[in-house]
């Protein structure tokens, strides 16, 4: 069963999915803003069509599923193991703190090894080990040279069941971090994601982005292993392993190492995703001495299990992924307003943001405003014209190919679908899901979820050339760089 | 304690020794010239239906005269504007719609232009690398427009950015000479001042077929792939050589330093370069092993005394700068909040000066030969990463098959090596020392002192 998997890639052109043919046969000028399109660059018009690899698969006894996926083109492999705990269950006095601190400690001493050795010993295999925590899954990932499989495996599972938790160890993580929470508030994308997850998610855990100094000094040793025992157990945890291994051996190995792991981590914590916020908000964060305004524009939008998400991807895919979308074209193509802006969702099990961010010269703040605004208009009230939308689709579905080059993105993905349910055959039938969409439905998707009348704003900056240009937009309430409101700062609108 | 370590170390190397570790298979490709000059580089790999086109440039900011710093860059983002049968803009348009992606960048030494397509769109990206390469279309619009998004890139990775001011400093501090003196982005009176006569005059100049190297590496068929590269870029006129650039560093003859203070900081920041020799150099992989033991990752010896021993600071980074004319070895130490600067520098010199007398050990050495490998694996990662590679390593050492000698190379170096780069290059005489501090709070900074003015 295994060798079925590996590799047939069946590459078929895709006569049946019917995607127009750029415009090379047409004469007609688009009126793409940003782009002259002269047509006379030789394209082919099939759109390259594949399979994607499936994994092999099997359950290790302690409930644990085993994936793999293989490539035995060097001899190297990458796992990555998955349990679903959640870095929001945290307590709420060490929220932002716990779960990352747990994760980092984890790697740093066993009950044989001291962290200098762990590091030691991996750089001699040649091998990478790394341990986070996030909002749905805890994740730990060993990668390295196959030479030194048996001893890189030894040494993932010592640091996943043996964690010893030194003391001075912590002491020195939560040094650390309380220097780096001071270096991060000097950058404008930290300040702006703290304003926006308290805007967007402002009733739960989900809205601390970073530990604070008062979290860091109240972690204790206790709590850290409290927190390890209880979250880091394998029941639901899914193992998946890209490279040159197979299953069968792979699986003996992981049955060896890993039998005597059992117990389930925590219930997932039950937070619903909320619909798009129906006022408009205008945050301005004072960074002082700023040449640049840091801009993101956002609201809820959807999970990833909504319907809509197809359609929502591909709306994006126009209006602001990558530099051939019009929020790129138009506003550092035409204006030259800014190095680089995009937009995109992240839609999760529990995050369900839409976010558009670029860093703009603080004099055309304003105008660039104004500009994202107009782009967001325009996708929600003018049908998205059909030879747009085709570019859309192809650079979809076209970009499948080179995703076939990585066996542990690949691996990924298919994690990906079985965390959240999907059938195995779901990125397969993704093309003709795109092709089927209609421009309706894109302006549907739009009007529902990329922000005009309740757009939430967070402009880092400096705020004392901002506050006037910002009042057009909204009441705008200030914080400082700190992460303060400034008082009395809500100002009314014109 | 002791004699724990020891028996870790046997254990690894009873791992190494006990069966000869897998060959990583070489890379295969060809290389060849054109008649106008062209030098291309074909890797067949039929993994996955892609491929990646990779044209190295011999050109980068070192090629720019006095007055117009940053130019090379500016003239990458014009290479997008358009040319005889592509608009402006139609380039990202046409990669990015048909499944593709694409990229440029400029060093010191080169500018780099790649695309990343579905293997039935070949056509494409060598018709859009060749009609840029025969016919860059300028205007003064597009000029004006692209100013202005590079000048935008300038605030956001240095105007705007903690310690952006003062790695610009580090660098025009370190060289006498003006090739690698100033910084890649460049002045924003020197953007200011380019003309679209510059832009002219540059084209003609560096971007001439002879002055570059093509890599083609994916899923194609070799002999199909050259005729079609000789019908796209066979017919592109060879231009005069350009002229030699100017590397000469007079030795340094005592240390150098500088302190600026940042607005935008919160930590002080300590970076120490060293002069190093030219590239791809038995002396460079020597460093190379060096810099392994020295500062590389949370096994390093600088980690383990100044961040989790002493906690004087809070992470330290180590890094070998190769380059066509003299490199630069990089060190850097970001100060824990409330410590002493002095402190941690103190302590970086005692480590430095410990490798300079003892030298590595075998473990280190095992760990620079693992890191090697795990190197010569990664490059292979990618159709995209090989062609860069073989591209990049022609245009500046003229050795594209570099990629494939990671591992001999690195198993060349002998403890003793090591120990004589670090003596003979960190030496304090030979080193430049910016130390970045935080303006206080809410104050403009204090007036920098002449040496430090940006012109």
């Amino acid at each position: 069963m295994t060798y079925l998997n590996r590799w047939t890639l069946r590459l078929a052109v895709a006569a049946s999915l019917a995607v127009a043919a750029p415009s090379q046969q047409s004469q007609e000028q688009s009126s793409l803003s940003g782009v002259v399109r002269l047509n006379r660059a030789p394209v082919s018009n099939e759109v390259l069509r594949v399979k994607f690899p499936r994994p092999s698969e099997t359950k290790l006894k302690n409930g644990l599923s085993l994936m793999v996926l293989e490539d035995h083109r060097t001899p190297s492999f990458a796992l990555r193991l998955s349990i679903p705990a959640s870095s929001l269950t945290e307590p709420p006095e060490l929220a932002g703190t716990l779960a990352g601190s747990v994760a980092y400690l984890v790697r740093q001493g066993t009950k044989t090894r001291s962290a200098q050795q762990i590091a030691e010993t991996l750089a001699e295999l040649g091998g990478g080990l790394g341990v986070s925590a996030g909002p749905r899954n805890i994740t730990v990932s060993v990668s390295g040279l196959t030479d030194n499989l048996d001893e890189l495996l030894e040494l993932f599972a010592d640091v996943l069941l043996n964690p010893s938790f030194p003391q001075s160890e912590l002491d020195t993580l939560v040094q650390r971090q309380l220097s780096s929470l001071q270096a991060a508030r000097s950058q404008p994308g930290f300040l702006a994601e703290e304003r926006l997850y308290a805007l967007l998610y402002p009733n739960d855990a989900r809205k601390v982005t970073a530990p604070t100094a008062e979290s860091l000094k109240r972690l204790t040793r206790e709590e850290v292993v409290k927190y390890y025992q209880a979250n880091y157990k394998p029941a639901g945890g899914m193992i998946g392993v890209a490279g040159d291994v197979n299953l069968k051996d792979m699986a003996a190995r992981l049955e060896k190492l890993l039998s005597g792991w059992k117990g389930s981590p925590p219930p997932l914590p039950k937070l619903a995703l909320e619909p798009p916020i129906k006022d408009k908000r205008v945050v301005l964060v004072d960074r002082p001495n700023s040449v640049q305004t840091y801009l993101t524009v956002a609201n809820r939008a959807i999970g990833r299990r909504d319907p809509d998400y197809i359609a929502c991807n591909l709306m994006n895919q126009v209006l602001g992924s990558g530099p051939a979308s019009r929020l790129f074209r138009n506003i550092r193509e035409e204006k030259g307003f800014t190095y680089g802006i995009s937009s995109g969702f992240s839609a999760t099990w529990y995050f369900n943001d839409f976010e558009a961010s670029a860093n703009v010269r603080t004099e055309v703040t304003e105008a660039a405003l104004d500009e994202i605004l107009k782009e967001f208009r325009d996708i929600r009230e003018r049908p998205v014209p059909a030879d747009e939308l085709d570019g859309a689709r192809r650079a979809l579905v076209g970009g499948f190919a080179r995703s076939l080059e990585s066996a542990s993105s690949l691996l990924s993905r298919a994690m990906e679908l079985k965390e959240y349910g999907f059938p195995a055959d779901y990125w397969d039938r993704y093309p003709e899901q795109l092709m089927k969409l209609t421009p309706q439905q894109i302006t549907q998707v739009a009007r529902k979820y990329v922000p005009v009348d309740n757009i939430q704003i967070v402009a880092v900056g400096d705020a004392a050339r901002l506050r006037s240009a910002l009042k057009k937009f909204g009441p705008v309430e200030e914080y400082t760089a700190e992460g303060k409101p400034v008082s009395g700062s809500r100002q009314a609108g014109p | 304690m002791r004699k724990f370590l020891m028996l870790i170390l046997l254990c690894a190397m009873a791992a190494n020794t006990a069966e000869a570790p897998k060959p990583i298979p070489p890379v295969k490709f060809t290389d060849t010239r054109l008649d106008n000059g062209l030098r291309v580089i074909l890797s067949e790999d039929h993994h996955a239906p892609v491929y990646a086109i990779y044209i190295a440039y011999g050109v980068g900011s070192k090629d720019e005269r006095p007055g117009r710093t940053g130019f090379a860059h500016l003239f990458e983002h014009m290479m997008f504007k358009g040319s005889a049968n592509v608009g402006s803009g139609e380039h990202f348009y046409l990669v990015f719609t048909n499944g593709g992606t694409m990229n440029g960048a400029t060093s010191p030494d080169t500018t780099i232009y790649y695309e990343v397509l579905p293997k039935n769109q070949l056509d494409l990206g060598l018709f859009l690398e060749s009609d840029r390469m025969r016919s860059l279309a300028v205007t003064r619009e597009n000029l004006e427009n692209q100013r202005d998004t590079v000048k935008e890139e300038r605030r956001q990775s240095v105007d705007n950015q903690a310690y952006g001011p003062s790695s610009e400093r580090l660098t025009e501090l370190a060289y006498d000479t003006f090739a690698y003196k100033h910084s890649v982005i460049g002045s924003m009176a020197d953007l200011e001042a380019a003309t679209l006569e510059d832009v002219k005059e540059f084209f003609r100049t560096y971007y001439a077929p002879n002055n570059a190297v093509l890599a083609l590496v994916g899923d194609f068929d070799s002999a199909e792939a050259m005729a079609r590269i000789k019908k796209y870029f066979g017919d592109i006129p060879r231009q005069p050589a350009p002229k030699p650039v100017d590397f000469s560093e007079a030795p340094q003859t005592a240390e150098r330093r500088d302190r600026l203070e940042d607005k935008l900081a919160r930590l002080t920041r300590i970076a120490v370069v060293y002069k190093i020799p030219a590239g791809n150099s038995p002396d460079i992989e020597a460093l190379n092993v060096m810099n392994l033991a020295l500062a590389s990752g949370e096994s390093s010896r600088l980690y383990q005394k100044l961040v989790r021993e002493s906690r004087v600071a809070v992470s330290v980074g180590g890094g070998v700068s190769e380059r066509i004319g003299p490199g630069l070895y990089q060190l850097s130490v970001m100060v824990q909040a409330g410590r002493q600067p002095d402190e941690a520098e103190k302590l970086l010199y005692e480590e430095i000066a410990r490798l300079q007398a003892d030298g590595v050990t075998p473990k280190e050495m095992l760990r620079a030969r693992s890191a090697a490998r795990s190197m010569a694996v990664s490059v292979r990662s990618s159709v995209l990463s090989r062609a860069g590679s073989l591209a990049s390593d022609a245009v500046r050492f003229n050795d594209p098959g570099r990629l494939n000698t990671v591992e001999q190379r690195r198993a060349a170096v002998t403890p003793e090596q090591v120990r004589e780069v670090a003596r003979k290059y960190l030496r304090p005489e030979n080193r430049t020392v910016v130390l970045t501090v935080p303006a206080a709070a809410g104050q403009p900074a204090a007036p920098k002192p002449a040496g430090a003015v940006k012109q």
